[in-house]
């Protein structure tokens, strides 16, 4: 991705494979707790895949493999292959971007800085040269429209904005992989569905592979051309379907008997595979 | 104008009213002064009238053609700038390391954490045999008495950074030191802009200690030499000079950081 690729998706797609991925935390007590049990996953095209699971189900465990990004500093996984391109990850790479919930948007610089934020490393520094990340900057923000808001700050700015903001960052990237830490969830309803519409834009514009964590069973099938189901404690792949409605999804789609079967089958496996623990969301 | 509740943490009068507060248990503390220096209850000897310090102020600040409370103050700021300075360069980037990296503060915490309520008072003997009875000495003690409440502030400036900021740096490709310099330190700065105007108080408490053995100059001095001479009026002129200083410090400092960092109580 050194060069301004165009955007097709022939030159995006990219192989990432999950192959028998095992964690394991040292438990209270003694022993080990397992939170994540043999989970084999490979996504090939580009599209937007959903990994929707209860909350602390350890779907942003598996995200977080994904992009190679390990907050405790400690090896994740326990055991089993991250594979990109056929190729062993094991930290940090940069063929991914990640967004997360908290946007960690630094407070002290403009909404243009933040964008412009990874360009200011030295590994971006290197390969985009000045006069292309700052027309790459503008262009984004335009897409995400905030090209009038360009000279303010976070605190200036609403949840959804903000948000802007980091989906920003990540695309101006031109990331192979965007994952996708339930980034709207703490947004309002209304919001959230804008937001859903924008990255719906955002996709079209940059088809890359998407890998979405929600907890939320509307949002997944909103989103997602593929939906995995997770269990939790430990985390297994309850179900994986496709869905080939075409995006965005009309109001009449959500509520039509094809949408509710799925929504029926996700609930149904989600209590099958853990009955009684985690929560998940469903807002109709 | 509108009562506001009494018992309510949260009611926070209007500047005006607070200010008007501020000034009235002022005026009464000046007031229960007079009135008991007036009296004759306690011999002046032990607690000059209010006047008196004034006298001795004006005194001070101007006679036989010197300004003594000048010169002093001149270089008790001096010291304090010159320890200040020292503070700041060598005492943040070791709070920062620290922070930043836990295997250093596992090694330097058992170092630096046990002096923030230790004697450092004590130390004064101990540098005078060391550093001799000069301006190091003085400028030394300075130092060790704010850098020991700096760094650790420095520190837990840097860890309460939340992680969020380091995790996403992180991924956008950051090396391990450029997520510290370019995501953590610019959001620990606000904080550890208070550590440094701490520091600045705890020279100013430091100032007439340091000041203590072997100075011909210094606030510190001066009010060591009224004591010897029992002009306790000159004394509370000192003090008071001191207090002064150390608040229009500290006011200065304050407004310096939200002019630098106007964004932290936006957040």
């Amino acid at each position: 991705m050194n060069a301004p690729a165009p955007a097709s998706p022939a030159t995006n797609s990219v192989s990432v494979v999950l192959q028998d991925i095992v964690q394991e935390y040292p438990a209270p007590g003694g022993g080990v707790t397992r939170v994540i049990d043999r989970v084999s996953l490979s996504f090939a095209q580009p599209g937007i895949n959903m990994l929707l699971g209860p909350s602390g189900c350890g779907k942003s465990t598996l995200l977080h493999m994904l992009g190679g990004v390990r907050p405790m500093g400690s090896a994740t996984p326990s055991s089993g292959r991250v594979l990109i391109d056929g190729a062993d990850c094991h930290g940090a790479h940069d063929d991914s971007v990640m967004v997360f919930q908290r946007y960690a948007n630094r407070p002290d610089l403009s909404v243009f800085d933040n964008v412009a934020f990874p360009f200011r490393l030295q590994l971006w520094r290197k390969r985009v040269p000045e006069g292309e990340w700052r027309k790459r900057v503008t262009d984004m923000l335009a897409a995400v429209g905030l090209s009038d808001k360009a000279a303010l700050r976070p605190a200036q700015l609403s949840g959804g904005q903000n948000q802007r903001v980091a989906l920003a960052r990540a695309l101006v990237l031109r990331p192979r992989i965007l994952l996708m830490d339930e980034p709207f969830g703490a947004l309002d309803a209304q919001t959230r569905e804008e937001m859903q519409l924008l990255l719906i834009e955002l996709y079209r514009a940059w088809p890359c592979l998407v890998v979405f964590v929600t907890h939320d069973v509307t949002e997944a099938l909103a989103l997602g051309d593929r939906v995995i189901v997770l269990s939790t404690q430990p985390a297994r792949v309850a179900d994986d379907f496709a869905i080939s409605e075409t995006r965005p999804r009309s109001a009449a789609w959500q509520r039509s008997p094809q949408a509710q079967a799925f929504a029926e089958r996700v609930l149904n496996q989600l209590h099958q595979a853990s009955p009684g623990k985690g929560q998940v969301r469903v807002t109709v | 104008m509108p009562r506001t509740e009494f018992w309510n943490p949260y009611a926070v009068p209007e500047a005006p009213r607070r200010r008007l507060l501020g000034l009235a248990a002022v005026l009464a503390l000046l007031v229960l002064w007079s009135a008991v220096a007036a009296s004759g209850l306690v011999s002046p000897s032990k607690l000059p009238a209010p006047w008196e310090v004034v006298a001795a102020f004006g005194y001070l600040a101007w006679h036989d053609g010197q300004s003594m409370l000048l010169t002093a103050t001149l270089w008790s700021v001096g010291r304090l700038l010159v320890a200040g300075v020292l503070v700041i360069l060598i005492g943040i980037p070791i709070g920062i390391v620290m922070g930043a990296a836990p295997q250093v503060n596992a090694a330097l915490s058992p170092l630096v954490d046990p002096f923030r309520s230790a004697p450092v008072v004590a130390l004064l003997p101990i540098l005078v045999m060391w550093m001799g009875i000069g301006e190091a000495m003085k400028i030394a003690f300075l130092f060790i008495g704010a850098v020991v409440y700096l760094i650790p502030m420095v520190r837990d400036a840097i860890q309460a950074v939340p992680q969020s900021y380091w995790i996403g740096a992180r991924d956008l490709g950051a090396t391990p030191w450029e997520c510290i310099q370019r995501a953590v330190i610019p959001l620990a700065m606000p904080r550890i802009a208070d550590a440094v105007i701490v520091a600045f108080s705890v020279m100013w408490t430091y100032i007439t200690v340091a000041e203590y053995v072997n100075a011909r100059e210094g606030l510190g001095q001066l009010i060591q030499n009224a004591r010897r001479f029992s002009a306790w009026d000159q004394v509370f002129a000192g003090i008071i000079v001191i207090i002064a200083l150390a608040l229009a410090t500290y006011q200065f400092m304050v407004w310096l950081k939200r002019r630098l960092y106007p964004w932290e109580t936006q957040q």
